[in-house]
This record gives C-alpha cells, sequence and structure tokens, in this order.
C-alpha cells in the first residue's frame, strides 16, 4: 500500500517533471514546484534535497517508462527479427534524442563527477543494455546472429546507432532532435552494419581466451 | 601595452589547466588563474578576451592536435588494414582517454549551454578527425580493400565503435581513468566489428 509519505513523493515526481519538460531545468525554481504541488518548501527538500536530485529521479522516471513500453516489443522470436531492430533503432535513436534527454543527459555528465548521480544514471542504462542484451542472446541462439558476448554486442549497437546524432545535440551544434526520418535512415544505416558484423558468417571476435585473457571486457562498475 | 611572449600564454594556459582540472569550468575565475600565476588582471585579459576562449585554448593545446597528428598517420595502403586500425584505435584512444582530455570533453558538454565551447569543440576538433579518417577509408575503399559505402559515415561508425565500451561509463563518472590492458581490448573488439561490417562480400 502506498503511504502517504509515497503518495506525496509522487505528486512532486509527476508536477515537476511537468514543470521541467515546458520551462527547462533552469527554467524551473524549487518554489514553481512547491506552488503546484502545494505544501512548504521544507516539505520538498524533506524528499529531494536538491533540484538537481529532483531533476534525476524525475527523468529516470521518463527512462523507466520508456524501457516498458518499447523493449517489450522486441521479440526475437517473430518472424522477422532484422526489422524489429531497425525498429527498435528507430525508437530508441527519437527517445535519446529528444530535447528532454540530450538535456538530462548532459545535465548528468555536468554532475557526474561532483554528485555521484552519473553512477545512478549509468545504473539504468545498463539496465536497458541488459535487455537488448538479452534479445541479441535470443538471436544468437536461433542462428539469425554469430554467437558472442550479446553485452558487447549491445555496446556495439548503441555506439552505432548513436553515432551520427547525438554529439552534436550534446554539444549544443545542432538544436533540433531529427525528425522520424532522419532517425530512421541513421538506424538503418547503423543496423545494417551491425547485422554485417554480427552475421553467422562473420569471423567470432575473441572475448578472453588464451593469451589474450587479460583484455577482457569491464564489468559495470569495474575497471 | 608590453609585447606578448610565448612562454608566458604557455604559463597562462599550464595555470588555467590546472584550475579548471581542480574546479571545475564554472566555478574558475579569471582571478583564480591570475593569481596562480602572479601579474595583472588586465595582462592575463590582453591574453586571453575570456575564460571560454582561454578554455578552449587549454583544451585545444591539450590534447587535439595531438589526436589530429595521430590521424593523420594513418596509411590507405598499409599491407594489413586491420593492424593499421588497431595500430591507430590504439594511439588515438590512448590520448583521448587520459585524465586531461576525460575532463575537458566533460566540460564541453557540460558548458555548451552557456557559451560556444561545446560548438567550437566539435567544429575545431571532432569535424576535422571525422574528415580526415574518412579520406583515408575513401582511398581503402576505392582501392578495393572495404566495400563501397558512404565513407564519411563509416567513419563516424568507426569512430563510434571504438569508444563503444567506454564512453559512458567515462562521460558518467564511474570510472575516472583506463588501464591499458582494457583499452587494448576495447580497441581490437572495435577494429574486428568495424572490418566485418564493412569488408567486401
Amino acid at each position: 500500500m502506498m503511504s502517504k509519505n509515497d503518495g506525496k513523493r509522487q505528486a512532486i515526481l509527476e508536477s515537476a517533471y511537468r514543470l521541467f519538460r515546458v520551462q527547462g531545468f533552469d527554467g524551473t525554481s524549487m518554489s514553481d514546484i512547491t506552488s503546484q504541488v502545494g505544501g512548504s518548501k521544507a516539505t520538498l527538500y524533506s524528499h529531494f534535497p536538491s533540484k538537481e536530485e529532483l531533476f534525476v529521479e524525475c527523468m529516470m522516471a521518463a527512462l523507466q517508462n520508456y524501457m516498458s513500453d518499447t523493449l517489450k516489443h522486441l521479440d526475437a522470436s517473430r518472424s522477422d527479427p532484422q526489422a524489429a531492430l531497425r525498429n527498435f533503432g528507430t525508437s530508441v535513436l527519437n527517445f535519446i534524442c529528444s530535447s528532454e534527454q540530450v538535456e538530462v543527459r548532459r545535465l548528468m555528465i555536468a554532475e557526474a563527477a561532483r554528485s555521484g548521480t552519473g553512477k545512478l544514471f549509468f545504473d539504468k542504462i545498463t539496465a536497458l543494455r541488459a535487455q537488448i542484451s538479452s534479445f541479441l542472446a535470443a538471436c544468437m541462439a536461433s542462428g539469425l546472429l554469430r554467437r558472442d558476448d550479446p553485452d558487447l554486442a549491445a555496446d556495439h549497437l548503441g555506439a552505432l546507432l548513436e553515432a551520427e546524432i547525438l554529439e552534436p545535440l550534446l554539444l549544443h551544434v545542432r538544436e533540433a532532435a531529427p525528425d522520424e526520418e532522419e532517425s530512421a535512415a541513421a538506424a538503418r544505416r547503423a543496423v545494417a552494419a551491425f547485422l554485417r558484423a554480427y552475421a553467422p558468417t562473420a569471423p567470432p571476435i575473441k572475448i578472453a581466451a588464451g593469451p589474450n585473457a587479460h583484455l577482457k571486457r569491464l564489468p559495470p562498475h569495474e575497471l | 601595452m608590453k609585447t606578448k611572449t610565448e612562454s608566458k600564454r604557455q604559463a597562462i594556459i599550464q595555470a588555467a589547466a590546472e584550475v579548471f582540472r581542480e574546479v571545475g569550468f564554472e566555478r574558475a575565475s579569471m582571478s583564480d588563474i591570475r593569481e596562480r600565476i602572479g601579474g595583472s588582471k588586465a595582462t592575463l585579459y590582453n591574453y586571453f578576451p575570456s575564460k571560454e576562449k582561454l578554455f578552449f585554448e587549454v583544451m585545444h593545446q591539450a590534447k587535439e592536435h595531438e589526436l589530429e597528428a595521430i590521424t593523420s598517420e594513418l596509411d590507405a595502403d598499409a599491407d594489413d588494414l586491420k593492424r593499421e586500425l588497431v595500430r591507430f584505435g590504439q594511439k588515438f584512444m590512448t590520448v583521448l582517454y587520459s585524465a586531461d582530455a576525460i575532463a575537458v570533453r566533460r566540460l564541453a558538454i557540460a558548458e555548451s549551454r552557456h557559451s560556444d565551447i561545446g560548438k567550437l569543440s566539435f567544429e575545431q576538433a571532432t569535424v576535422p578527425i571525422e574528415k580526415q579518417v574518412a579520406e583515408f577509408l575513401r582511398k581503402v575503399m576505392k582501392r578495393g580493400a572495404l566495400r563501397t559505402a558512404d565513407p564519411k559515415i563509416a567513419a563516424i561508425h568507426l569512430l563510434s565503435l571504438l569508444e563503444s565500451e567506454l564512453l559512458q561509463r567515462v562521460l558518467l563518472g564511474v570510472i575516472d581513468t583506463v588501464k591499458p590492458g582494457t583499452l587494448t581490448g576495447a580497441v581490437r573488439r572495435a577494429v574486428e566489428v568495424f572490418l566485418s561490417g564493412y569488408e567486401r562480400h
């Protein structure tokens, strides 16, 4: 059962999320949020010690919703997993290149060194990747892709998807999020390169065998 | 007005690099930097008209010319393409993932809202490097060692793959430095995937 406290917290998150989306991070003050939710500023601060932390929580909620909405459509048992991967890629690009998500990422990077919020955000990204990994693992099991480390494959797919559009957005070189057509084209090129690279006939990438054992991959939080 | 000297300029850049690293771009002030080198504020502004310009100079000087030099060594006629790409990737990533380069990259993204340094870093560093890599790949495609594709897209894919295992961790501060062995493995895997994705069938 949701306690009174949880209810208040949820109400704060919802109002804050609306405000952040409309007014942006800089344009939204803790006072704005208090006047929307009601109650005192002290109550607000008892739930969220800073605007940054409140923002992180709000934006993680968006990522969480996105994950549960989109990833359930990734089903390797469907008739055309290649098309599924392209559609998924387009959807991911539309999401991560939206102005809200670019702003989230920029703020996370800015805050990472100071507050440790970067690790929280990284955990969410890792959870997202784990679901992509299991889709790719299923594709490997069914012979559509060659057998390899599915987490590595997910990293490579993610990098190819982000390659064309994300950096100029992060650096404010361009402002406009890609439209559906641009996302679809970038996703098509990324998925084409990925499918060639991971085709059943492509040579395997040795992860950590024999003399290369010291080159094994990073566990999520370690060096 | 006194004549500007290169040694003074370098001393300012050195001091600024330290200050930016210690307190971050936003909290660093021109006064902090001046205190570290002595002299008047007017002298400092005579060399660098703004904190943004000084930051960019630090960044550019620290790493970008090194990255461009490494990229310009790419030899499209190398007999062993994989070896050439691994050699390039290794040197390139070692510079790009040094502590200094990571710090300035984080700052460029963090500050891009408030100043033009994000844009400057993209236009003066990212774009020239992508162009050089694209030109290299165009020649490799022309001699038939890779399938014909848009070399600009292929270059962006290659550079992105090189960072695929490390970028998020580093930008989000999950790890601060990258061990040479980790880098070597990530580069080799990225090059192998790139070649499989772009080889002729």
